[in-house]
C-alpha cells in the first residue's frame, strides 16, 4: 500500500524535475506541471482569500454577532462593493467594479501618500547629511563616499536638465560640476549594480541548492524517473523531426 | 596566437547552453553528497543583529514577526527565520506571527514541521500565536498597526484572538518590542517601514533575500531599521551564532562551488570575448 | 447622469479619501475629531482589507474563464492542459469549502480552510515544489547570462564585474578561505557605495508614489478604472 506522504514525495520531485526541463527544452512534461501549477495556484489564492475574509468578517459575524453588529456593522459596505466587483465581467453593469476598486486604491495611497515623504525622503535626505571632516579618516572617507554617490546619482536620476552650454564657448565652471556629479553617479550606481548581480546568483543558487535538499535528494529515485521521463519528452520530437 | 584559438573553441563549447546548465547542476550537486566543511566566519553586521537581540530583549518581551517569502525563498529565507525564533525562544520572548501574503501560511507550515524542535516546550497561544493570512498589503499592515484584534478575530487554526493569552498581551505596534519582517518582496519592508516605523517608531529588523537587500539598504542606512540579515549566508552565520546547524549551513558549500563556477563562466567569456575583439582589430589592421 | 454615476462618483470617492487620509493625519483640530478620525482610518484600512480579499477571488475566477475561452477557441490540443488546471482549481477551492465547513460544524477537530488535510497535502506537494522551481529555474539563465553578457566592454563595466566579483567572494564562505577580508570589504560596499546608489532609487520611488498620488486626486490617473466609457 503505497502512503500519501511517498505519493506526495513523487509528486513533488515530478513536479520540480518537470519545471526545470524546460530549461533544456519546452516539453509536454513541463505543460503538464506549468498547468498544474497555474490551477493550483489559482485555487490556493481564492482559498486563501476566503479564509481571510472569513477570519476577517464572516466568523465574527456569525459566532458573536451582538459585538460584530455594535462595533463592525460597517464592514457590510466593503463586503457588498466586493460582490459588485464580479459585475466586471457584465457588458452593462461593468462600472459597479470601479467602486470597490476605487475605496482600495484611495486607501492604500492615502496611507502611502501620509508617510512616504517622511520615510522614503526626509529620512534619506536626513541620513545623508554627515560630517565631512573628523579626526577618523576612514569615516570620512566613507561619509564623502555616501554624499558625493547619492547626490551624483540624484543628478542622474532626477536633475535631468543639463546646464547649456553656448557653442564655441568654454563650458561654466556649473557645466563641470555637473558632469563631475552625473559620472560620480553612474560609477557609483555600477557600484550597486554589480552588488545587486552578486546577490541576485547568491538568492538564486539558493533557491536550487534547497529545492534539491528539500524536495530531491529524498526521493533520488522519484527525481531519476521524473527525469528519464523529462528527457524522452523532450528528445522524442527531436528524433521524429529528424 | 594558439593560446587564443584555443580560448574561442572553448568559447564555442561553453557556447552550449545545456552543458552550462548541466555543469551549474553538478556543481551544486557535489558538494551536498562529499560536503568540503568550508568553515564561515560571522560577519559584522549578522553579529550586530545578535547582540542587539541580546542586549535589548528582556525575558517577555514581545515580538511581532511578519512571514512574507514564497516557497522557492526557502532556502534564503527560513535559516534566518529558524534561527531568530530560536534565539528569541531561549530569550524567554514571546511571538506573534502573521502574513500579510497568501504563501505566508505555507512557509510557515513547513518552516515549523523542519524546526520542530525550536517549537518543542513552546505552548502555543502563550509562548507563539500564527493569525495567518490578512489580505490588503499595505492597508492590512496600517490595520495591524493600530489592533491586530480590530483586524482579525481568528487565527489560522480557528481559535479566537482574545482567547489566547499572548494575544491579551498585545495588541497594536506600540506593543511590540521588536518587529521581524522576513520577506522576499521590497514593498513588505517599505509596508512596515511606513506604516508601523515611521508613525509608532518601533524597531525594525530585516531579513532580506540577497537579491532585494542592496535596494532597502538606504533604509537600514537611515537608521529606520536596527539591522539586516542577508539571505543564505546571513542564515548559515545566525545559525552558527544559536548553536543550530540547519539548511543555511548545509547550503554553504554548494554556494561556495557555485559560485566559483560563475567566477569561471564571467573570465572565459571575457577571455573569448576580448580575444575575439583583438583578432578582429588585427584582421581589420590587415 | 449615468456618466456620474459610472466615472465621476468613483474618481470623487478616491480624491475624498486621499485628502482625508492625509490631512487629518498631519491636522490636529481637537481630541473628538482625532479619535473620528482614527476611527474612520482605522475602518477604512479594514474595508481595503476585504476589498482585497473579494479581489483575489475575482483574480481566481478570471483564470477559470480564461482556461474556458482557451479550451473552446484552441480546441483538442489545448483542452487536456485546461483542463488539468481548471480541474485542480475547482478541487482545491472544494477541499478548502470542505474545511471551512468543518471549522463551523466541529470547531474542536481543528480544521479550517488551511488545515484542511487534503488541502494542506496538495499545497505542501504540488503547489509548493512548483512554485519553488519556477522561481529558482532563472538560475540557468543567470549562469548563462554570466558568459554571454557580462563582459568587460568599458571601464564602468570594469568597475561593476570588480565589485561583483568581491561581493560574490564575500558572500561564500570560499572567499573567506582566499581571503578573509573579503567579508568586510563586501559589508563596506553594500553599506557604503551601494547604499548611496540606491538612496536616489528610494528617493525617486517616494516621489513617484506622491505624483501618483496627486494624479490621482486630479483625475488625470483613470487606468485603475478598466474599460472606458
Amino acid at each position: 500500500m503505497i502512503s500519501w506522504d511517498i505519493l506526495g514525495a513523487w509528486l513533488s520531485a515530478a513536479m520540480v524535475v518537470w519545471i526545470y526541463s524546460f530549461a533544456y527544452r519546452d516539453n509536454l512534461f513541463y505543460k503538464l506541471a506549468e498547468h498544474m501549477f497555474v490551477g493550483a495556484a489559482a485555487g490556493y489564492s481564492i482559498a486563501l482569500a476566503l479564509d481571510s475574509l472569513n477570519r476577517v468578517m464572516i466568523k465574527p459575524a456569525i459566532t458573536t454577532p451582538e459585538t460584530f453588529w455594535t462595533t463592525s456593522w460597517h464592514y457590510v459596505v466593503p463586503a457588498i462593493l466586493g460582490v459588485l466587483m464580479f459585475a466586471k465581467y457584465s457588458r452593462k453593469y461593468y462600472w459597479l467594479a470601479r467602486y470597490a476598486v476605487a475605496v482600495n486604491i484611495a486607501v492604500g495611497t492615502g496611507l502611502a501618500l501620509r508617510t512616504v515623504p517622511i520615510a522614503n525622503i526626509t529620512r534619506q535626505i536626513t541620513a545623508t547629511i554627515v560630517p565631512l571632516w573628523g579626526s577618523d579618516p576612514v569615516t570620512v572617507l566613507n561619509n564623502w563616499l555616501l554624499v558625493l554617490i547619492t547626490i551624483g546619482a540624484l543628478t542622474y536620476f532626477l536633475f535631468t536638465i543639463f546646464p547649456r552650454r553656448a557653442e564655441g564657448a568654454r563650458p561654466s565652471p556649473l557645466y563641470y560640476v555637473y558632469r563631475t556629479l552625473y559620472y560620480i553617479g553612474i560609477y557609483g550606481m555600477m557600484v550597486g549594480f554589480g552588488a545587486l548581480f552578486a546577490n541576485t546568483i547568491m538568492t538564486r543558487v539558493g533557491f536550487l541548492i534547497s529545492i534539491y535538499l528539500i524536495y530531491l535528494q529524498p526521493q533520488y529515485w522519484a527525481t531519476i524517473v521524473a527525469a528519464i521521463l523529462a528527457a524522452i519528452a523532450i528528445l522524442l520530437p527531436l528524433i521524429r523531426k529528424k | 596566437m594558439i593560446n587564443m584559438s584555443r580560448s574561442i573553441s572553448l568559447g564555442k563549447i561553453l557556447e552550449s547552453r545545456e552543458l552550462l546548465y548541466t555543469l551549474l547542476l553538478i556543481s551544486v550537486i557535489l558538494p551536498i553528497i562529499h560536503p568540503l566543511g568550508i568553515p564561515i566566519a560571522v560577519s559584522a553586521r549578522t553579529k550586530a543583529v545578535y547582540d542587539y537581540i541580546e542586549n535589548n530583549l528582556k525575558p517577555g518581551c514581545h515580538v511581532y514577526f511578519e512571514i512574507y517569502y514564497e516557497v522557492a525563498a526557502r532556502g534564503e529565507l527560513e535559516p534566518n527565520v529558524v534561527a531568530l525564533t530560536k534565539h528569541l525562544f531561549d530569550k524567554g520572548c514571546k511571538i506573534v506571527y502573521g502574513s500579510l501574503a497568501s504563501f505566508g501560511v505555507i512557509v510557515f507550515e513547513l518552516m515549523k514541521t523542519t524546526a520542530a524542535d525550536v517549537f518543542q516546550g513552546r505552548e502555543y497561544g502563550k509562548d507563539y500565536v500564527f493569525l495567518g493570512y490578512v489580505a490588503g498589503g499595505e492597508s492590512a499592515a496600517a490595520s495591524l498597526a493600530k489592533s491586530i484584534k480590530g483586524t482579525v478575530s481568528v487565527d489560522n487554526y480557528g481559535n479566537r484572538i482574545e482567547n489566547l493569552p499572548l494575544m491579551q498581551e498585545v495588541d497594536k505596534a506600540t506593543d511590540f518590542d521588536l518587529v521581524i519582517i522576513a520577506s522576499s518582496g521590497t514593498d513588505t519592508f517599505a509596508y512596515y517601514v511606513r506604516q508601523w516605523y515611521t508613525p509608532y517608531n518601533v524597531p525594525l529588523l530585516f531579513a532580506a533575500l540577497s537579491i532585494i537587500a542592496p535596494s532597502i539598504e538606504p533604509y537600514v542606512g537611515a537608521k529606520q531599521a536596527v539591522g539586516m540579515l542577508v539571505g543564505q549566508r546571513a542564515g548559515a552565520e545566525y545559525e552558527t551564532l544559536v548553536g543550530r546547524l540547519g539548511l543555511g549551513m548545509a547550503s554553504m558549500d554548494a554556494q561556495s562551488t557555485s559560485h566559483m563556477l560563475v567566477l569561471v563562466f564571467i573570465v572565459i567569456g571575457n577571455v573569448v570575448y576580448w580575444s575575439q575583439r583583438l583578432s578582429s582589430k588585427r584582421g581589420g589592421g590587415k | 447622469m449615468s456618466l456620474v454615476i459610472r466615472k465621476y462618483i468613483p474618481q470623487l470617492i478616491v480624491s475624498v479619501i486621499i485628502v482625508l487620509s492625509v490631512t487629518f493625519y498631519y491636522i490636529y483640530i481637537n481630541d473628538s475629531i482625532a479619535k473620528g478620525f482614527s476611527t474612520a482610518d482605522k475602518a477604512l484600512s479594514d474595508w481595503a482589507v476585504i476589498v482585497t480579499s473579494f479581489a483575489l477571488i475575482v483574480g481566481g475566477v478570471d483564470i477559470l474563464r480564461f482556461h474556458l475561452t482557451k479550451i473552446r477557441r484552441e480546441g483538442i490540443r489545448q483542452a487536456p492542459f485546461s483542463t488539468v488546471t481548471i480541474a485542480l482549481l475547482i478541487i482545491m477551492v472544494v477541499l478548502a469549502t470542505i474545511g471551512w465547513y468543518y471549522s463551523y460544524a466541529d470547531p474542536k477537530a481543528g480544521i479550517t480552510i488551511t488545515t484542511q488535510p487534503q488541502f494542506r497535502w496538495l499545497y505542501s506537494n504540488l503547489y509548493a515544489p512548483a512554485d519553488s522551481a519556477m522561481y529558482s529555474i532563472l538560475v540557468f539563465y543567470i549562469a548563462s547570462a554570466s558568459y554571454r553578457a557580462f563582459r568587460v566592454r568599458n571601464p564602468p563595466a570594469l568597475l561593476l564585474l570588480v565589485t561583483a566579483v568581491i561581493v560574490m567572494l564575500g558572500n561564500t564562505t570560499i572567499g573567506g578561505l582566499i581571503w578573509p577580508g573579503f567579508l568586510g570589504l563586501r559589508d563596506w560596499i553594500m553599506t557604503v557605495p551601494n547604499t548611496a546608489a540606491f538612496r536616489p532609487i528610494t528617493i525617486g520611488a517616494g516621489l513617484g508614489t506622491i505624483i501618483l498620488g496627486l494624479r490621482l486626486l486630479t483625475w488625470r490617473e483613470i487606468s485603475w478604472m478598466g474599460r472606458r466609457d
